[in-house]
């Protein structure tokens, strides 16, 4: 590609959004100024909570036949707490200067939570004469008192009543010391007893004591709390970064009316995005780098603060020095994601108004996902590594919290620049269409004309089989691995049926040809042993192709087979169904139906079928499958292509699934038939006569395809 | 047919879009309905044709903005024909009402970034900047923003955003539209003195006097097709009306009429009807 074009295009734009006013502010003003007065706003809430907490008092009416002890034991309670509540009011200003670090810049946070640790304030009591209220009921309602406390003698014991109302804050909280004063008076009474019949006070009262030993070293419990909230920062930074230019850069230029101008020059497409999608992606993360420093400065400011009030301990920030390295590659790999993402959002609308409220949906999601870092217990495993956003704010946390696994890093920078591409190429696809640039012309995406307007019958479009397609994966990707952790085979079961339901809807809402799209037309027999031949001649590749894997990644295979039977139970019926056939028409629906016939009526047949076998191969979501299910997908392929039915691959793909339910379920019955399934390592000459007869059973499929007459073909001719 | 070094022909070209009629309908309708039509060197060429004719979509596919539906479109320059459409656009000067400049960008910017696109080096882009300034008198508003320009000077810079590379072949949609006398006589100049350079000048207008005092040929088109082609000359001899104004709507008389479809067609023709008066 021509990088001096390049260069000059990325000029262009990054002097054209620069002169935007719109963008700088959004850039500069928000972390540089926006962020510190934020912080500043809830520093003075804070200390105005906090002063406005220190004076409260109490008033208390206590009427006890109880010889004054309550009375007295209250009186011994104020001083004890007028002397707490010089302690607490430095305790307390240190509660809520950690609530401001933790939060920094979530305003709402920071003020729930100091609101709740500054809960330990200063008080006084006031003790009222009880004669003087009269009803203790009224005296309540009308808060002339907070509490009301009666004691009587009953069966040789104190009964004490608290009146108080849970609806005054005051009034509830005097009833929390009431109960903190009964327990004192209630120890030193069964102490005096104790003491009355000589027995040792301490050793009957407290047999057992305990106290909590925190050994997290600063550095850690300052990496939990900032592994929450700095992940969905810089997420959601990031969007907002990214999102004025990718705005500014497509849906801007049309509105501006430059886009007829760039597209007379000599310029293809794909130097103009890649151009573009730079651009953005430079701003994202300059923005991002602002807010993180911002952010990192209030941090340090609050750090410094408390080191001035309190003994923190030592704090190495040293320590810290491989998350932040991580963390800013995180940034690059997340803002090419992101920016590709909102480019592709973006790009479809007209005018800046359009793009706003096309990118509004966006940003919840993404927040929503970067809600994941607060959530504890989510481990960031190979598969979450892959899911776009939480990847980022699991990885993030966990490297704030010392945890380092270097494939995962490897796994989550990967996928995070493998769907930038992906989003990249799709966007080059889409700019090259009329529908896009010059906004008359058929629309690529009928999903969101007016249902009334689509013409019936034909197959899907490809921008619609694409749109479906992630919106499936995403289902997928969270809602589905979520059903299957919670209700494992129904579960997966309910993955299989948003794979068959949701592309269905686009199919029967813009109104195409149920047949056509799906194949659904009869095969010839020798169709279906060709498909036979090819599946069984696979089938043994693969066997050889999985042990190899074995040798390769010997942990990752052992992992796969036991989740197998962990998961799905022993219900060998049901297992079949959800694991043989359920795949087989609801996969098969999707990949070589809807996929595979949309990708046919716009691309060359191989390429079709290239693009449909790497999707079914990547939807596995496992490195070692890829190959395996990428090579049955090209079968399946080739198969419906040759037949031009969907059913023989049905058939294929659930024997397929059924030999490895089998062979997992049954592993000593189906050693004695074919013993070859059951071996993990084979030796050089086994690996050669397998692939030989593995290829001769393809090579023949192949052939008997050939020979077989295309039924749909036959139909077109005729 | 003489055949000239340079030359832009058009066969049969097809464009079809999918047109919203009044209730949710839609159907199929071809904007560019067959057209085949060859500009030599050294012609000024103008397409004529009332509003939803054809023409901006026609241009467009000739300079490859817009893929036909069917028929091709082939450029020769300096006898070579040229294949490739980013190949082509490197010799066409394209200009018409949608293509805006880069409002935030100087005009001196913008050419220079162009003459990088173009693949032109640094000092002849300087060079060339410096000449068209003058040919254009640019020189008082190429260092401003170009959002604050003028129109006139806003078209001016348009039209020098087409000259950078110094094109064979210039394609002009409607380049005269909404400017004052005197702009659209500084164009009209421009297009003369660039055909006595050798340039191929391909253009569409709806004013008549200018066609007829520019053009060396004139193709009328209507609904997608061509009515009428040939010399001004040519035209009246066809015709036997005498002014192009008449020979215009006698053929579009002809060729069905006004009673079109489309609303904004009638809207553009009772304006021109009433001028007539």
């Amino acid at each position: 590609m021509n990088t001096k074009m390049i260069r000059t295009l990325v000029k262009k734009e990054m002097l054209d959004v620069f002169r935007d006013k719109k963008t700088v502010i959004m850039m500069l003003i928000v972390p540089v100024v926006l962020y510190p007065l934020i912080f500043i706003g809830v520093m003075q809430l804070m200390t105005f909570i906090s002063s406005s907490m220190e004076k409260q008092n109490y008033r208390i009416a206590v009427e006890a036949e109880d010889e004054g002890r309550f009375l007295h034991k209250l009186e011994a309670f104020c001083q004890d707490g007028a002397q707490a509540a010089e302690e607490g009011q430095t305790d307390d200003a240190v509660s809520s200067t950690e609530a401001v670090e933790k939060t920094a810049g979530a305003a709402t946070g920071a003020v729930e939570e100091s609101g709740e640790e500054a809960e330990e304030p200063s008080y006084e009591i006031t003790i009222v004469d009880a004669d003087s209220i009269g009803d203790y009921e009224t005296a309540l309602n009308e808060e002339e008192i907070d509490v009301y406390v009666s004691g009587q003698m009953k069966d040789g014991k104190l009964q004490y009543n608290v009146y108080y109302l849970s609806s005054v804050n005051n009034s509830s909280y005097a009833a929390g010391l009431m109960k903190d004063v009964c327990d004192e008076l209630k120890e030193d009474m069964t102490r005096q007893l104790l003491m009355e019949e000589g027995m040792d006070a301490e050793a009957v009262l407290e047999p057992v004591s305990y106290e909590k030993q925190d050994i997290a070293s600063s550095e850690q419990s300052i990496g939990s709390i900032m592994g929450s909230i700095l992940p969905f920062m810089l997420v959601v930074s990031l969007l907002m970064g990214t999102m004025y230019p990718a705005i500014d850069t497509t849906a801007g230029e049309r509105e501006r009316g430059t886009l007829e101008t760039i597209l007379t020059l000599p310029v293809t497409n794909r130097q103009l995005i890649v151009s573009k999608f730079i651009t953005v992606a430079v701003i994202g993360m300059v923005s991002a780098l602002l807010n993180i420093l911002s952010m990192g400065a209030i941090a340090f400011y609050m750090y410094k603060m408390l080191e001035m009030q309190t003994d923190m301990g030592s704090f190495d920030a040293a320590r810290f020095l491989p998350a932040i390295f991580v963390c800013i590659l995180t940034v690059f790999a997340f803002s090419l994601f992101i920016s590709a993402v909102a480019m592709c959002v973006t790009s479809f609308a007209k005018s800046y108004k359009e793009a706003n409220n096309y990118i509004t949906p966006l940003m919840l999601v993404v927040m929503f996902v970067g809600y994941i870092g607060f959530i504890p217990n989510i481990e960031l495993t190979q598969t979450m590594a892959m899911m776009p956003v939480a990847n980022i704010c699991l990885l993030i946390k966990n490297m704030l919290l010392f945890k380092v696994d270097y494939a995962v890093i490897a796994v989550v920078l990967l996928s995070n620049i493998a769907y930038a591409v992906m989003a990249i190429l799709f966007l080059s696809k889409i700019y090259d269409s009329e529908a896009i640039l010059f906004s008359d012309g058929k629309a690529g995406l009928q999903l969101f004309e007016r249902r009334d307007n689509l013409k019936k019958g034909g197959v899907p479009t490809v921008s619609d089989v694409w749109f479906v397609v992630a919106l499936t994966i995403l289902l997928v990707l969270y809602a589905g691995s979520m059903m299957q952790v919670k209700f494992g085979l129904a579960g997966v079961f309910g993955t299989q049926m948003i794979l068959l339901l949701v592309p269905l809807f686009l199919v029967i809402y813009t109104k195409r040809d149920i047949r056509l799209t799906y194949g659904f037309t009869g095969a010839k027999a020798t169709g279906y042993l060709g498909g036979a031949l090819m599946t069984v001649g696979l089938l043994l590749v693969n066997l050889v192709l999985s042990a190899g894997m074995f040798v390769l990644f010997p942990e990752s295979m052992s992992n796969l087979e036991t989740t197998f039977s962990n998961i799905f139970g022993d219900n060998v019926a049901a297992v079949f169904l959800v694991v043989a056939v359920a795949p087989a028409i609801c996969e098969e629906m999707l990949f070589r139906g809807v996929i595979l016939h949309s990708l046919k009526a716009k691309y060359k047949i191989s390429s079709a079928i290239a693009i449909t076998a790497a999707l079914f191969g990547l939807y596995h979501m496992s490195l070692i499958k890829f190959i395996p299910t990428g090579l049955l997908g090209l079968i399946l392929c080739i198969v419906v292509w040759k037949t031009g039915s969907i059913y023989p691959a049905m058939l294929m793909h659930c024997i397929n699934n059924a030999i490895s339910v089998l062979v997992t379920y049954y592993p000593e019955q189906i050693g004695k038939v074919l013993p070859v399934l059951n071996k993990s390592s084979f030796s050089a000459s086994e690996v050669l006569c397998l692939c030989a007869a593995g290829g001769i059973f393809i090579a023949a499929g192949a052939l008997v395809l050939n020979k077989t007459k295309n039924v749909a073909g036959e139909e077109k001719k005729s | 047919m003489i055949t000239a070094n340079n030359m832009i022909i058009a066969n049969n070209l097809i464009k079809t879009f999918t047109k919203n009629e009044k209730k949710n309908k839609k159907s199929d309708f071809n904007a560019v309905d067959g057209i085949s039509l060859t500009v030599r060197e050294g012609e000024i060429v103008g397409i004529l044709g009332p509003n939803g004719a054809g023409k901006t979509t026609l241009l467009r596919m000739m300079s490859k903005l817009m893929k036909p539906t069917d028929g091709m479109v082939s450029i020769r320059i300096n006898n070579v024909e040229i294949s490739d459409d980013i190949e082509v656009k490197r010799h066409i000067g394209y200009l018409s009402n949608n293509t805006k400049l880069y409002g935030r960008l100087s005009t001196r910017e913008l050419l220079q970034m162009l003459g990088v696109i173009y693949g032109i080096s640094e000092e002849d882009t300087k060079r060339r900047i410096d000449e068209i300034s003058e040919v254009l008198s640019m020189d008082s508003f190429l260092d401003n923003r170009i959002e604050k320009l003028s129109t006139g000077q806003t078209q001016r810079a348009s039209i020098a955003r087409c000259l950078v590379h110094d094109p064979q072949v210039y394609i002009f949609d409607e380049p005269t539209l909404g400017l004052d006398i005197i702009s659209s006589a500084a164009i009209v100049d421009f297009m003369k003195e660039e055909r006595k350079r050798g340039k191929t000048v391909l253009y569409s207008t709806h004013y008549m006097e200018e066609a007829e005092y520019l053009c060396d040929r004139i193709i009328m088109i209507h609904h997608g097709r061509i009515i009428g082609e040939g010399t001004p000359k040519e035209l009246r001899m066809q015709t036997g009306h005498d002014s192009l104004r008449d020979i215009f709507a006698g053929l579009i008389a002809e060729n069905g009429g006004l009673e079109s479809d489309m609303s904004e067609l009638d809207k553009g023709l009772t304006g021109k009807r009433r001028a007539r008066r």
